[in-house]
């Protein structure tokens, strides 16, 4: 059993080469405590890094390689990851939930013809994409909403409201869940469509909000209130057949619910909180001094590597292609679950003064510590609340019910 | 990158399961818990699946097994709960001498360890509990050929079962050696302590002498051979405790499908189905953060803080999953007959053994830098 991974001669050569092509085209960009300081200009730049990437097929590098992946294994994949992580940077480096979770369900359920239109625009980073599922009246409860699209012709014609949508900036596609049956069964009467976000009658509009860390990975800074006014989507953009979107976002959903890799790297905010506290001073005397303090220490260590351990183990299951059950949802709740206490006891250890913003000058470890006293709240709900990964990890491991619920179809 | 058992400790868990289908299955258990049958009649068929020589060397007749591979055997040993001496002579005390003993020593009292035709106990806490050698008050003292033990051991795992002891004493004002004392010398007196725990004893030492050879590696103080051996040790303990939450876990999830109330299954109700999810939780926990200090300690990397965190999370998850599990059972669990209360039991009794998560904590504290110098 092992819990890093051998290299061989030829994976490390990858990696040396991936390592020098980086260190020439990576731009280097700040490391903005809050996302959704991310300027304009330096989007752009993530961008066309995400396009240099995508056109080695390294923006999706385990996508295949005929819809413009990278083709390559978990293992290479992972060397790429943590070279970037070297400039601080997640694969994509920007937030895109395209290529992990809606190509991921194009791959499944497209059409050959559906595939090769979208999948390379996507794989390559020509388009960046938002997922618009949540809606005023529909969240935990994802399968009632609201947001219609009605078949004329060769179009669907979508009206409603999508909340919680993306990110700053802007995207050029979104993937949606709509009903495409009003009088259809529950889970019988949606639809899952690709939606192009220039046609007429889409508005985006900025949500007033805590914080936004975004599905892992790059944080997306800002979420949008999306409004379909009768917009025009092309009736082959429906992915998955006619009233089939909830098996759809089955696979997505299955995905987004701790099987991504981002969280395998562990937390960047457990060494820096042990590190000021190792160096801090409270009343004259090391803060370490207090063995109160030390204990919750202890404790938010211990939560870090808890979570750390079960992505790992989900990712590592993952790559060699075990299907997993309530393992993702497990993992997903002991993150949201983590953030919470680790958040308490950072406020514990460091005192007021992490609630002290960038760029004041009192704010700890350039605003990361203060961000994080909001995203831990923020990280509760995305992907589904704690309460609804209880659901799926009951559900999976079968309690109370002799059947065990299937996952969602990854391939 | 795999975080699956190779081949052989598929095997190995195979022979394992055989052995708690065959010699230990939860009739004897119970029976053993209730004082009507022995542990000790099933010695030689454990013995034999060579768990006793899981981390003894070949060359002294153990297997010389990973540690991994070790973790593999106290899982399973975990399941049943199966009780005896096999944790404290295979594990503890044969680490405990390859650690500190003389070649002499360890070449005579290792092979027969493996064999399991010796079984050995160690006894360092006392009525002033606690794991740190400042908690050693028993005494031995120079005589003209050896040294005389006095002072009293207390909750001492397996003394009732043990044919020979691996006993901590004070040798000077800052020095803990261990003496090597069989179980029937003279002055010595053991006896289990009744009540709620699993094989804890008193070992009682009223001037037991024992000669020069038995101060293991002839060393006055043997401390920080034990902490060596403890830190190890304490890693197939947290995949013991795995095993027996592990069972815990499956005995409460059938029960969620079987038992109902209400007209249907009390899994359905999503409180009950939250102690479930804690048990699980609790279970992976102790289950990724032990095998990943197995781990470690098999390709030789630090391990000290992978292996205190395994240690603390498997004894708390161990004790909380079995709440939890009464939570679910009520009535029925407290019935001796159902085998719930054999592992709530070994949760209590293990939640001390070797440190407690009290302890690991402190030291988990430690090994991150997490002390004012």
């Amino acid at each position: 059993m092992d819990f890093e991974l051998e290299w061989t001669p030829e994976q490390q050569a990858f990696r040396e080469e991936a390592r020098a092509w980086i260190e020439r085209n990576a731009p280097r960009l700040p490391d903005h405590a809050d996302p959704a300081n991310l300027t304009r200009e330096e989007y752009e730049r993530q961008r066309a890094f995400g396009r240099l990437l995508g056109a080695k097929g390294w923006l999706y590098p385990t996508m295949p390689a005929e819809y413009g992946g990278g083709g390559l294994s978990m293992e290479l994949a992972m060397a790429l990851e943590e070279e970037l992580d070297r400039f601080n940077m997640p694969l994509p480096p920007y937030y895109d939930t395209g290529g992990k979770l809606g190509a991921a369900a194009i791959l499944v359920w497209g059409t050959e013809e559906q595939k090769a239109h979208f999948l390379p625009m996507i794989l390559r980073g020509e388009i960046r994409t938002w997922q618009l599922l949540t809606e005023p009246e529909s969240g935990s409860d994802l399968a009632s909403a609201r947001t219609t699209a009605v078949r004329d012709g060769d179009h669907y014609v979508v009206n409603g409201t999508k909340i919680f949508v993306g990110s700053g900036h802007g995207a050029e596609y979104s993937w949606m869940i709509v009903v495409t049956d009003p009088e259809g069964e529950r889970h019988a009467n949606l639809g899952w469509l690709m939606t192009p976000m220039d046609v007429p009658g889409v508005t985006v509009e900025k949500m007033d909000l805590l914080f936004v860390g975004g599905e892992r990975g790059a944080a997306s800074g800002i979420k949008n209130t999306v409004y379909f006014d009768n917009a025009r989507v092309p009736a082959f953009n429906l992915i998955g057949g006619e009233n089939n979107g909830w098996k759809v976002a089955g696979t997505h959903l299955e995905i987004e619910h701790g099987l991504l890799r981002s969280s395998v790297r562990g937390d960047p905010l457990t060494e820096r909180v042990l590190s000021h506290a190792r160096n801090a001073r409270r009343g004259g005397k090391p803060l370490l001094s207090d063995p109160h303090l030390v204990d919750r220490l202890v404790d938010f260590y211990a939560d870090s590597e808890v979570t750390r351990l079960l992505h790992l183990r989900n990712y590592a299951w993952r790559s060699q292609g075990r299907q997993l059950t309530y393992e993702g949802a497990q993992a997903y709740l002991q993150q949201k679950r983590s953030q919470l206490s680790k958040a308490r006891a950072v406020l514990d250890v460091i005192g007021p003064q992490a609630l002290a913003e960038a760029p004041d000058e009192w704010a700890v470890a350039d605003g990361h510590i203060e961000a994080h006293q909001r995203a831990a709240i923020v990280d509760q709900h995305p992907g589904g609340t704690a309460e609804i990964q209880r659901v799926i990890i009951a559900r999976r491991l079968g309690v109370g019910r002799e059947a065990r619920e299937e996952p969602g179809r990854l391939r | 990158m795999d975080l699956l058992l190779n081949e052989q400790q598929r095997m190995l868990q195979a022979a394992m399961q055989d052995l708690l289908r065959r010699d230990f299955p939860k009739e004897t258990l119970t029976a053993i818990d209730a004082g009507t049958a022995d542990a000790a009649d099933g010695w030689p068929a454990l013995a034999s699946t060579g768990a006793l020589g899981s981390l003894v060397p070949e060359r002294w007749g153990g297997v010389g097994g990973s540690f991994a591979d070790a973790g593999v055997v106290f899982e399973e040993l975990g399941k049943g709960p199966v009780p005896g001496p096999h944790f404290s002579s295979g594990v503890l005390a044969a680490l405990l001498l390859q650690e500190g003993g003389g070649p002499e020593q360890q070449a005579e009292r290792l092979p027969a360890i493996a064999s399991g035709e010796a079984k050995f106990a160690v006894a360092v806490t006392e009525p002033e509990y606690g794991w740190d050698a400042d908690d050693v008050q028993v005494r031995a003292e120079r005589t003209a050929d050896g040294y005389a033990l006095s002072g009293v051991k207390l909750h001492i795992p397996d003394a009732d079962a043990a044919t020979h002891f691996l006993i901590a004493a004070r040798t000077g004002a800052a020095a803990v050696g261990f003496f090597i004392v069989p179980a029937d010398a003279d002055g010595l007196s053991r006896r289990r302590v009744a009540g709620f725990s699993t094989g804890l004893g008193e070992v009682r030492l009223n001037a037991v002498a024992v000669g020069e050879d038995a101060l293991l590696g002839g060393a006055a103080d043997g401390w920080a051979a034990f902490e060596r051996a403890a830190l190890k040790a304490a890693a197939a303990l947290s995949a013991y405790q795995v095993g027996g939450t592990e069972s815990v876990f499956q005995m409460t999830l059938e029960y969620s499908r079987t038992r109902r109330q209400f007209q249907q299954p009390i899994g359905r109700f999503q409180r009950v189905q939250d102690h479930v999810i804690d048990i699980v939780n609790h279970l992976d926990a102790a289950r990724w953060t032990t095998y990943e200090a197995l781990w470690k300690l098999d390709t030789g990397r630090p391990a000290e803080a992978s292996v205190r965190l395994a240690a603390a999370l498997a004894s708390e998850g161990y004790y909380l999953a079995c709440n939890a599990a009464h939570d679910v059972h009520a009535g029925v669990g407290i019935v001796r007959e159902y085998g719930l209360t054999l592992h709530t039991k070994m949760s209590r009794t293990l939640y001390h053994y070797l440190g407690g998560p009290r302890h690991h904590r402190r030291r988990l504290a430690a090994a991150l830098g997490l002390q004012a110098e």
